[in-house]
C-alpha cells in the first residue's frame, strides 16, 4: 500500500492539474448547455470525468512492461471488440458503432486508437530494422493499421477512421521509415484519390465539398459550419458571457454539447476563451512532448509518448479546424472538453499511459 | 548498441519535425480565430443578431371614419392572420396541404400567398392566411407545435359597418401596386373616396416588435417594440340614417343623390346607386368578381354623384331664368304665348307639352317648365355670356369636393365647340342649352351646388370632412333676382299647377324645388307627327332620366337636394317624390343649426 503512495507521489501533478482543469472546462460548458433544462447531462459528464480521472491514476501505476509485453494480446482483443462493434453494435448518430457490455456503452473504435499506437510502438521497437529498401517487413504494420481503420470506416465513422490513419502514418514517421516511403505512399494516394471519393457515402462528399464554400448552401450541408462560424464570430474578444450564447441557445449551432462544444465556448467567452484553452492543449502538449523526449533510453515509450499526445493534439485541432471552417466536419469531439464517455476515457487512460512512462522515468 | 543511438536520434529528429508541424497547425487555428473573433467581430456579429430576431411590422389601426353624429361609418375588426417566417418559406406548399384538413384555402387565398412571397420587406413574417375563422384557430391551436414558424396574429382590418351605403363615397382601402416604401408593402392604404384622399390622416404610424426566436422559428421571447400609433379619426358631415334611407330609396334604381347641408356646405349624402360591397375590396377582391363589377350593366363603380354625367334638364332653367334677370333685365310679367313648339331658322323647337301652355309669364314658364318661354328668351342671349354666368353655380367646373374622381362636366360655349367638334356654334343650340339639354351636362353633385347656391345666395363649397366656422362669400346676385327664382321653385312643389305639386311635403315645412326631365334620346320628326311614344313603350337604355333638385325649409334653408334617377322617365314622377320622402324624414330627424 505504502508502495502505491511512494508512486503516487513520483506523479507528474502539475499534467495531472492541467487535463483536469481543462476537463473542468468542459463541464463549465456542459453546464451551460443544460442551463435552464434537463440537468442529467451535466451530472453524467461529472460522473464520466471522475471515473475518467481515476482510471488515469490507475493506468499511471501500471508498468509500461506490461503493456509492451501484452500489446498484440491487447490489440487482438481491442480488434475483436470492434468488430463486434462495427457488426452487432448499437446504432447510434447514423452509424454502427457502439458496444453495450454488462450495461457499459462504449466505442471501441475509441479505444483501438491507443492500441494500433502501443503495438506499433511494439513493433517497430523490437524488429530493429532500418534498411530503407527492406519494404517487405512493413506489410504488416499497415495490415495493423488498415484492418480497424476500414472497420471504423465502414461503421461509417470517418472521423475517427481517418485518425486512425493519421495516427499510424506518425508512427511510422517517428520510427525512422525513410522518407522514400511517404512519397510513395503520397503518389499511391493520389492514385487512389478517385476511388476514395467514390467510396465515400453522399453526406461525407457533400461536407467535403461545403468546406470550399459553404454558402453555396446555407440551409443544407453548409449550414452547420455557417452556424457555428457565426457562432465563434460572434463572440468577439470578450464572448456573450457564460450561458448567453444566443447561437448555442436558440438551437442554431448543432451538437453543441459534443462536437461544437468550441463553438459554444467561442461564443460565450470569446477570442480569450478559446486562446485560454487553446493554450492549454499547447501546454498540456509540450508537456507531455517533454517527457517523452527525456525518456531517451527507451524508443517504445518514446513513440507510445509521441503516438498518445498526437492523437490528443490532432484531434483537438482538426475539431477546432472543423467548427470554424478549416476542415470538413467528421465528426470528432473536442477531447476531454466535449460530452462523450468513450473518447473521454480513452483520452484518459492515454494521459494515463503518459504518467506512467514519467513515473518510470523518475524510478 | 551504435544502431539503437542512431534510431534514438532519427526518432528525435522526426518527433522535432512532428512538433514543428503542430506548432503550424496551432498557429492556423490562431489566426482563423484571430479572423472570426477579432477581424470579422461585427459581421458575425450582425449575423448573429439577424439569426435570432425576427422582425414584424405592426400596422397602425386604421383611423375611424364618423358621420356627423358620431356614429362609425368605417371602423376596424379584428381578423386573425395566420403567418409564416420568412425563412422557412421553402416549407410553405407543404405546410398549406397539412393545414387544408383543419383550414380553407381558397384559391384567391393562394394567389396572394403567391404574391406575398414575392414581396420584399423588412418584415420576417409573410401572411399566408387572413380572415380566420374561430373554429380554424382552434383547432390550428391544437396542432401548433407541429408548425413552430407560423404565427397567429390578430390584425385590425377596416371595416365598413354599412355595407353597400357608402362604398362610393368612403372608397376602399387597399394595397398599392408600386408601393415605394417597400417596408410597408403590406400596408393597406386609401384607393378612392375619403379613404383615398384623407389617407394621411387615417393611416397612422406603423410599428415593428423585435422577436428572439429559435433555430425552428420558436418565438422565444419578445425583445423590444415600437407600438404603431393608430390614425386618426376623421368625423365627415355624412349623415348614416340620411344616407341609408336614400339608399334604400334607391333601390332598383340607377341613379344619384346629393344632400348638402345650406349652412356648412357639408354633404349630408352622397349616394349612388347600384352600388358595391367594399368590405370585399378592403380584403381584397378576387379578379372574377373584379371583372364582373368591371362589366357589369349598370357600372355599380362609377359614383354617380359626382362622375355621372347627366343632362341637367329643366333643372337648368333656374339658371337661365337668373341670368334673364340679372344680365337681360328681361321684364318677368312679360308673356309669351307657348303652342307647344317655336319655329327657329329651319328648325321646330318643341315644349314637353305638345298642346302648348298658353300664355305664361316667367314664373309659370319655372312652375311649368314651359320649354317655348326659354326659346323665346333663348333667341336673345349670348351663350358665351350665359356659359360663364353658369360657371359661378359650379356648372362645367369641379365642385372641389373632398374626394377624387370628380368630373367637371360640359358647359358649352362657342369656343368649347370650335375646340370639342370643330364647328361654329349654332344659334339653335342655344336653345337646347337653356332647357339643360344639348351639351350641357353636369354632375348631380352640381345641380345639388345650384340649388344650395340659389337657396343661400351664397358660394357654398361641398365638404364631406367635417370642418368648423365655415363661412361662404355672397354671390354677386341681387336679392331681388334671388328671391323671384326662390318663389318659383316654391310654386314649383306647392302651387296647384307646379310640375311637383304632388311632391310637396306633407310636414310644416315647405320645400321649393324644380323638376326636370333628362333626355337621352333624339325624338325624330316622324316620332312627334305620330305621337311621342311613352317611356314605357322604349328601350329601357332609351327612356328620360328623372331629375329633382330643391331645398328646404323654403324660409330657412337647410337641405339642399338633388335627385337623379336614370331611365325613369319626368322629374315630377319619380325623383321628386323621393326627394320628399328624404326630405321630410331628414328635416323629422336632423333639423339642427349651427
Amino acid at each position: 500500500m505504502s508502495e502505491i503512495f511512494i508512486q503516487l507521489k513520483k506523479l507528474n501533478w502539475l499534467l495531472v492539474f492541467l487535463i483536469s482543469f481543462l476537463s473542468f472546462v468542459g463541464l463549465v460548458m456542459i453546464y451551460s448547455v443544460t442551463y435552464g433544462g434537463d440537468d442529467r447531462i451535466f451530472t453524467s459528464h461529472l460522473s464520466k470525468i471522475c471515473l475518467g480521472l481515476s482510471i488515469m491514476i490507475g493506468v499511471s501505476l501500471v508498468d509500461l512492461n506490461f503493456i509492451k509485453k501484452h500489446a498484440y494480446l491487447f490489440y487482438l482483443i481491442g480488434i475483436i471488440l470492434l468488430i463486434w462493434a462495427t457488426f452487432f453494435g448499437i446504432v447510434g448518430k447514423g452509424s454502427r458503432r457502439w458496444l453495450n457490455i454488462g450495461g457499459l456503452v462504449f466505442q471501441p473504435s475509441e479505444l483501438i486508437k491507443i492500441l494500433v499506437i502501443i503495438t506499433l510502438a511494439k513493433f517497430f521497437d523490437e524488429k530493429k530494422i532500418q534498411n530503407a529498401k527492406d519494404y517487405i517487413f512493413l506489410i504488416l504494420p499497415i495490415f495493423l493499421i488498415l484492418l480497424p481503420f476500414f472497420l471504423i470506416l465502414i461503421q461509417p465513422d470517418l472521423g475517427t477512421a481517418m485518425i486512425v490513419l493519421l495516427l499510424g502514418l506518425i508512427i511510422f514517421f517517428i520510427s525512422g521509415i525513410s522518407l522514400k516511403f511517404f512519397g510513395i505512399l503520397s503518389l499511391f494516394f493520389l492514385v487512389s484519390t478517385p476511388y476514395i471519393w467514390g467510396s465515400l457515402k453522399e453526406y461525407q462528399q457533400k461536407r467535403i465539398l461545403t468546406l470550399f464554400n459553404p454558402e453555396n448552401d446555407p440551409l443544407g450541408s453548409g449550414y452547420h459550419i455557417i452556424q457555428s462560424q457565426i457562432a465563434v464570430g460572434s463572440g468577439g474578444i470578450f464572448g456573450k458571457g457564460w450561458t448567453k450564447g444566443s447561437q448555442s441557445h436558440l438551437d442554431f449551432l448543432p451538437e453543441k454539447h459534443t462536437d461544437f462544444i468550441f463553438s459554444m465556448l467561442g461564443e460565450e467567452f470569446g477570442f480569450l476563451g478559446t486562446i485560454s484553452v487553446i493554450g492549454l492543449i499547447v501546454l498540456i502538449t509540450y508537456l507531455t512532448y517533454s517527457i517523452a523526449s527525456k525518456s531517451f533510453s527507451d524508443n517504445f515509450n518514446k513513440m507510445i509518448g509521441y503516438g498518445i499526445i498526437s492523437n490528443y493534439f490532432f484531434v483537438s485541432m482538426i475539431n477546432m479546424s472543423m467548427v470554424i471552417g478549416i476542415l470538413p466536419v467528421v465528426g470528432l469531439p473536442l477531447p476531454l472538453v466535449s460530452y462523450g464517455g468513450s473518447s473521454m476515457i480513452s483520452y484518459f487512460i492515454g494521459f494515463g499511459i503518459i504518467l506512467s512512462i514519467d513515473r518510470s522515468k523518475r524510478n | 548498441m551504435n544502431k539503437e543511438v542512431k534510431k534514438s536520434k532519427i526518432l528525435r529528429r522526426r518527433a522535432f519535425i512532428l512538433g514543428i508541424s503542430k506548432s503550424l497547425i496551432t498557429g492556423i487555428v490562431l489566426s482563423k480565430l484571430y479572423y472570426l473573433q477579432i477581424l470579422q467581430k461585427s459581421k458575425y456579429g450582425k449575423l448573429s443578431e439577424s439569426n435570432k430576431t425576427k422582425i414584424k411590422i405592426l400596422y397602425p389601426e386604421r383611423g375611424t371614419i364618423l358621420d356627423l353624429y358620431n356614429k362609425p361609418i368605417a371602423s376596424n375588426q379584428i381578423d386573425y392572420q395566420l403567418n409564416i417566417l420568412k425563412e422557412k418559406k421553402k416549407y410553405i406548399s407543404q405546410t398549406v396541404q397539412k393545414l387544408r384538413s383543419i383550414i380553407q384555402f381558397s384559391k384567391f387565398d393562394l394567389d396572394q400567398v403567391k404574391l406575398n412571397l414575392r414581396d420584399e420587406n423588412l418584415s420576417d413574417f409573410i401572411t399566408i392566411k387572413k380572415n380566420l375563422t374561430m373554429d380554424e384557430l382552434e383547432l390550428f391551436e391544437l396542432m401548433s407545435n407541429q408548425f413552430p414558424y407560423l404565427l397567429i396574429t390578430k390584425e385590425k382590418v377596416r371595416h365598413y359597418n354599412h355595407d353597400e351605403n357608402f362604398s362610393h363615397v368612403l372608397g376602399y382601402v387597399g394595397y398599392k401596386k408600386a408601393n415605394k416604401n417597400k417596408k410597408l408593402a403590406n400596408l393597406k392604404i386609401g384607393i378612392s373616396g375619403v379613404e383615398k384622399n384623407l389617407d394621411a390622416q387615417l393611416v397612422g404610424t406603423d410599428g415593428w416588435v423585435k422577436l428572439e426566436a429559435n433555430s425552428r422559428g420558436i418565438i422565444k421571447k419578445e425583445i423590444v417594440r415600437k407600438n404603431p400609433i393608430p390614425g386618426k379619426n376623421i368625423k365627415t358631415n355624412l349623415i348614416l340614417d340620411i344616407q341609408s334611407r336614400v339608399m334604400k330609396e334607391l333601390i332598383n334604381i340607377n341613379g344619384a343623390a346629393v344632400i348638402i347641408d345650406c349652412q356648412t356646405g357639408g354633404i349630408n349624402c352622397l349616394a349612388s346607386s347600384p352600388s358595391f360591397n367594399n368590405n370585399e375590396f378592403s380584403n381584397g377582391v378576387s379578379n372574377r368578381k373584379w371583372n364582373l363589377l368591371l362589366n357589369h350593366e349598370y357600372n355599380p363603380l362609377l359614383n354617380r354623384s359626382i362622375a355621372g354625367l347627366y343632362s341637367p334638364g329643366s333643372t337648368y332653367k333656374l339658371i337661365t331664368a337668373l341670368f334673364a334677370i340679372e344680365k337681360m333685365k328681361i321684364n318677368i310679367n312679360k308673356e309669351i304665348n307657348c303652342v307647344g313648339s317655336l319655329k327657329f331658322g329651319n328648325r321646330k323647337f318643341h315644349c314637353w307639352k305638345k298642346e302648348g301652355h298658353g300664355n305664361v309669364n316667367l314664373l309659370g314658364a319655372i312652375q311649368k317648365s314651359c320649354d317655348c318661354y326659354f326659346y323665346e328668351l333663348a333667341k336673345s342671349i349670348n351663350i358665351d355670356e350665359l356659359s360663364s354666368f353658369s360657371k359661378q353655380f359650379s356648372f362645367g367646373n369641379k365642385s372641389g369636393i373632398d374626394i377624387p374622381n370628380e368630373l367637371s362636366g360640359i358647359m358649352p360655349n362657342k369656343s368649347w365647340k370650335r375646340l370639342n367638334r370643330n364647328e361654329r356654334w349654332q344659334r339653335g343650340e342655344t336653345l337646347n342649352t337653356v332647357i339643360g339639354q344639348g351639351y350641357v351636362l353636369s354632375t348631380p353633385l352640381q345641380i345639388a351646388l345650384m340649388t344650395a347656391r340659389i337657396a343661400t345666395g351664397r358660394k357654398i363649397l361641398p365638404s364631406i370632412l367635417k370642418v368648423k366656422n365655415r363661412e361662404f362669400k355672397k354671390m354677386d346676385l341681387s336679392d331681388k333676382g334671388l328671391n323671384f327664382i326662390r318663389s318659383s321653385m316654391y310654386s314649383v312643389v306647392n302651387d296647384f299647377d307646379g310640375t311637383a305639386f304632388k311632391s310637396r311635403l306633407s310636414s310644416n315645412y315647405k320645400m321649393a324645388g324644380k323638376t326636370g326631365t333628362s333626355q337621352v334620346r333624339k325624338i325624330s320628326l316622324e316620332e312627334r307627327e305620330s305621337g311621342v311614344l311613352k317611356n314605357e313603350e322604349i328601350d329601357y337604355k332609351l327612356r328620360d332620366h328623372s331629375v329633382f333638385t330643391g331645398f328646404a325649409p323654403y324660409d330657412n334653408p337647410k337641405f339642399a337636394i338633388t335627385i337623379i334617377a336614370e331611365h325613369m322617365g319626368s322629374g315630377s314622377k319619380v325623383a321628386a317624390p323621393i326627394a320628399k320622402r328624404v326630405l321630410e324624414f331628414s328635416l323629422k330627424n336632423f333639423l339642427s343649426y349651427v
